[in-house]
């Protein structure tokens, strides 16, 4: 040990003098002094101990833990692994999301309210029905041929709100439309006003027979709501 | 081994391939999970459900 250091402290002396050749030996100096704790007692076995040879590293005998049967097996079996729990994982979250997605969706007795079924062989031509559907008006009118013909003979591009007849209904015969006056939100009354359609008593809002707005301060024509006939004499509403 | 190789190629290579493959297999597990819990769930409650015992109380015009 003093040996080693006297060994040092001569190469910190002399390094200013002497470069890379002497800091070279003083390495290997080190090196020796490693090496030359080789087999000590009770069997132990330096790592950094090579009897002999120049190398400072022997690198440990891993052939017990080695695979035999090649790296194959191990990779696809790891591959295997983090697949199957990636895939785990894929459908726990889908299912959380879901759940709570569903969670926040109108539930069956909603759902259930939220259709209307009219028999339209109850209604004869030229009239006029009010039914209530999710808590609002719905206009429904069985309209006569002569009124189907005053609809499309208006010019559309004078409208408020410009839309053809055939835009606003499925048959041209039933006219289906939410009777919430655009304005302010009253419902209309029926065969009135100056257009033959529906009058609004609020602030004085004329729509024609197609339920678009003609005269008065409502903006917007009569909303249409989501409507179909599954079968003939049959409406479906929402 | 061979057998080994053949997936390792076929399935692990490329990254898109073994990221559909993960998702393709969520779904399926989801959808043999789902049935077969419903599947267990139904053998556990028999003849105490609704559509068990329908039949004694609807009369079906159909």
């Amino acid at each position: 040990m003093q040996c080693v250091r006297a060994t040092r402290g001569a190469i910190r002396s002399a390094s200013a003098l002497i470069t890379s050749p002497a800091r070279a030996a003083g390495v290997s100096v080190q090196q020796q002094r490693h090496e030359s704790t080789g087999p000590g007692l009770d069997g132990y076995k330096s790592p950094f101990a090579t009897a002999g040879s120049r190398r400072t590293t022997s690198i440990p005998d891993f052939s017990k833990y080695k695979s035999s049967s090649g790296s194959d097996n191990n990779k696809v079996f790891g591959y295997f692994m983090a697949g199957t729990l990636g895939a785990l994982s894929a459908a726990g979250a889908k299912a959380t999301v879901q759940d709570f997605l569903s969670n926040m969706s109108a539930s069956a007795d909603v759902l259930a309210m939220a259709k209307v079924e009219v028999d339209l062989a109850a209604i004869p031509e030229g009239k006029n029905v009010i039914i209530k559907w999710r808590g609002k008006p719905i206009f429904i009118r069985h309209r006569t041929a002569a009124e189907i013909d005053e609809a499309n003979q208006v010019n559309v591009a004078s409208l408020r709100d410009p839309q053809t007849d055939a835009e606003r209904v499925k048959k041209p015969e039933w006219l289906v439309m939410l009777g919430i006056c655009t304005h302010l939100g009253c419902v209309p009354i029926g065969e009135a006003g100056d257009y033959g359609g529906w009058f609004c008593p609020c602030h004085g809002s004329h729509y024609d027979i197609s339920g678009r707005i003609r005269r008065g301060p409502a903006p917007l024509n009569l909303e249409i709501p989501e409507y179909d006939f599954p079968e003939e004499d049959k409406l479906v509403i929402g | 081994m061979s057998i080994a190789k053949g997936i390792y190629n076929t399935l692990f290579r490329r990254n898109f391939v073994f990221v559909g493959t993960v998702f393709t297999a969520a779904f399926a597990f989801e959808m043999a999970f789902d049935s077969y819990t419903d599947k267990l769930w139904d053998n556990l409650n028999k003849g105490r459900q609704w559509k068990d015992i329908r039949h004694k109380y609807v009369e079906d015009e159909e």
